[in-house]
Order: C-alpha cells, then structure tokens, then sequence
C-alpha cells in the first residue's frame, strides 16, 4: 500500500468519514469536520502507523489531506 | 472519613481544595497565599497579569514575566510551606515565557487549560519539582494528554483537573454542550478517572484526578471524592472572600446577582464562557464597542480584527471594579453567593458541610 493509500485510510478510520470525501484538497476542520482533538489524535496515529515524530509546529501546517500526505513521503525519503 | 488530603507526587496539600487560577488579575499572590495557609492550593493567574506595568504595550513578555515573578515571590513569602501553583492557558501567546518564569520560581504546580498543553513537560528542566497539570474537559483529552507526553517525554501528567460546563469563564465545551446530560460534571469526573486508570503518574500512584465546575458545598466534595476524584477546585467560592483580588464591587457583584443573570457569552476568543450579564455584555452583543487596535495579540485564536471587545482590557476593568467598562467571569453557582467570608471560614464552612454529608449518609 503507498503512502497516500495508508495516510487516506487512517484518516478514514480517525474522523469516521467516508473514503470518497478524504480529497487530496479535504480541509480537515473544515470539509471533513475535524476538531483539535480529533487533529491530535490523526497526527499520533500517523506517527505511530509510519514510526516518524511530528512535532507540534509541523502539525499546524498539516491543514488538507495532501499536506498529511506529502508530509509523510518527504519523512520517509529523509 | 474526614475531609480528605490531597498528594499530587511528592506534595500533599492538608485540604483536597485547589482555587482555581482566575484571570484576569482576580486571583494573585493575595488569594493564592490565603488558600496555602488554610490548607489549600493557592493559584495565581497568569492571564494579563503585567497589566498594570507602564511597559505592558512595549515589553509585552518581560512585563508579565516580572509581575508573575513578583506574585509567585509575594505568595510564597506570605503564606511559607503552603502550595502555590500558577495556571497560565495554553492559548497565550507568551505560554512557553510564562512556565519557564514559573519553573525558575518553583511553583508547585502549573495548572494549564485553554488548549492541549502537548510540549509542556519540555520546559522541565532535569531534577525540577514543580508538578504539572492539565486542564482538560473530556476523558479523551486526558488519554491523548497521557499517551502523547509518554511518547515524546517519557512522563505522565502529575494530575488532571476535569473542569466540567458548570465552571466559569472561558469553556472548553461547544454551546450546545453545556446543558446536555452527557457532559455533566458527575459523568465526566467518572470517565477521566476510567480513561486515566491504565496510566501512572510520575510516582508510581494512580494519577489524581480534579473535580472542578459548580462545585460549591462540602457535600459537593463529598459527592465527586466517592465518584472517585482525589480532590476538587474551585473558583467562585474564593471569589467571595476578603482576600480575593478582585475590587469589592466585583464581588457585590455576584451577591447581587440572580440566577438569570449567570449567562453565557461568546468570547471574542472563540469560545463559550460563562458570565454575569451587565450592560456592557449588552452593547457588545449589538455590536457596539470595537477594539481600535490591539498591540498585545496575547491570545492565539483571538481575531482582534473581527472582536467586539477586547476580552483582556474588558476583564481587568472589571476586576478593578469598571463594570461599566468591562464584565465579571463567574460559575454558575454564583447567584448563589450572598455574602463575602475569610478564606479561613469558607474552609470550616467546607469541611464542616462535609462531615454533615459524611454522617448523613452514614445515618
């Protein structure tokens, strides 16, 4: 599975939205009605899915679904 | 079972009674060591606290720094051997200045709400005592809380307050929360303490957990210790005494008030808070009073722009007692209020409730 795949699945899972929402462009608050706790909880499950530390100021600039996405590759290529 | 103690790591406070940290400026070195000395854990607030200071404007993060510094210095030389804490929100700008004046002043505890205080332990420094606390309003938020400082510091929180909608000032529940069965204070103390169970403070103990939000009687501590807190705090009890603060008109003016007008406002911060309705709620609600500027910017999430007032002027005018210029914060217990006491008398008047309650349910 790529990372796109996995990250659109736990995001799928954490806020408990339909996979057809989870867009490349999904606002997390503000398409798929996410709310801070739910932010914190998607930013732990990712670091625990893929072994990366996110800290706190990379987590604000995770806003859409692609950011999540491209955050990830670049950790991983590091 | 008299009145219970309460130990947070290696402190015990004689009454399982924390004051609440009440900004802006209600709750100083002067309430916070009248609370220590009678037992309980004195909190100064951190919110505004440089307000006064000539360089408020110029020297934003130094001013607070010096003034919390001076509070902290003031409270523990006042009342020697009590616990002093310090509550600074998560919210503010100047969050990380603040904690590392508490920390080199050796407060015993931050209390911090008003967002999820993720990074807080990275400000501990090796060896340091002061203990942390969070502020949270759901068993969700005291597990992410537990497992995310584990991860990433190695540690536990020291306790939770679990500040339910009954509480004062700013909330950390959506409007439509606040009068909903599920989120009373009882239900929430009950799943903070389950969510929590499978994790350990930094001693070793099971993590204490807080009650706070509408607790008001001795039979009220009595109720939430058997749901299994370890102790409770409490804002609006300490509000009404001689040592709070606050201006006295600002506190004739929960004597003065009826049960209709605790209301809830929208903050300009973008939160529900809990308040007495006055005239000056009144003009910013139709959208009278605008802000000209704002040099501060001492809260994240606050547009400064779109605010009908600015909160932290409108809260120290009001604990200077301007009520025409500003509001008060209150619980929803405050209506209740009828008159001022010592800090000395509300705790007999407490601990004596307590036992009552204790022996009537024995009876």
């Amino acid at each position: 599975m790529s990372v796109a795949e996995k990250v659109k699945e736990i995001i799928v899972d954490q806020l408990g939205v339909d996979a057809a929402e989870v867009l490349p462009e999904a606002k997390f608050v503000d398409d798929l009605g996410a709310d801070s706790l739910d932010l914190t909880e998607l930013i732990m499950a990712m670091e625990e899915e893929f072994g990366v530390e996110i800290s706190d100021e990379d987590a604000q600039t995770i806003q859409k679904v692609q950011d999540a996405i491209s955050f990830i590759e670049k950790k991983k290529g590091e | 079972m008299s009145f219970p103690s309460l130990t947070i790591g290696d402190l015990t406070i004689p009454k399982a009674v924390i004051q609440g940290g009440m900004g802006v400026g209600i709750s100083l070195s002067g309430l916070a060591a009248a609370v220590a000395a009678a037992g309980g854990f004195g909190v100064i607030s951190a919110a505004g606290i440089g307000m006064n200071e000539p360089d408020f404007a110029s020297h934003y993060v130094e001013a607070n720094n010096r003034v919390l510094a001076k509070e902290i210095q003031a409270a523990k030389a006042a009342a020697p051997g009590g616990a002093i804490g310090v509550n600074i929100m998560v919210a503010m700008a100047n969050f990380a200045d603040l904690v590392k004046t508490a920390i080199r002043e050796n407060v015993d505890a931050i209390f911090s709400g008003a967002g999820l205080p993720l990074d807080l332990p990275g400000h501990l420094p090796e060896g340091a005592r002061t203990k942390l606390v969070p502020i949270v309003s759901s068993a969700r938020a005291a597990v992410i809380l537990c497992k995310k400082w584990l991860s990433r510091f190695g540690r536990t929180p020291d306790a939770f307050v679990v500040e339910g909608p009954m509480a004062g000032g700013h909330l950390g529940f959506k409007a439509e929360q606040i009068d909903d069965p599920n989120f009373v204070l009882e239900r929430l103390v009950t799943e903070v303490v389950a969510g929590v169970a499978p994790y350990v403070a930094p001693n070793g103990n099971p993590i204490p957990v807080i009650a706070a939000g509408g607790v008001y009687t001795g039979a009220d501590i009595l109720r939430f210790i058997k749901l299994g807190a370890a102790g409770v705090q409490m804002g609006t009890r300490f509000v009404a005494t001689h040592e709070c603060d606050a201006d006295e008109r600002f506190k004739q003016s929960y004597i003065d008030a009826a049960e209709k007008d605790v209301v809830i406002i929208k903050s300009p911060v973008g939160m529900p808070g809990r308040a007495l309705h006055n005239e000056f709620l009144d003009l910013a609600a139709e959208g009278q009073k605008t802000p000209a500027r704002c040099p501060y910017r001492c809260i994240h999430t606050c547009d400064y722009t779109k605010a009908p007032y600015c909160i932290t002027l409108a809260l120290a005018n009001a604990k200077k007692g301007r009520l025409r210029h500003g509001f008060a914060f209150a619980g929803q217990n405050a209506w209740r209020v009828d008159r001022i006491m010592s800090v000395a008398d509300l705790f007999k008047e407490l601990v004596d409730g307590y036992d009552a309650a204790e022996a009537d349910a024995l009876a």
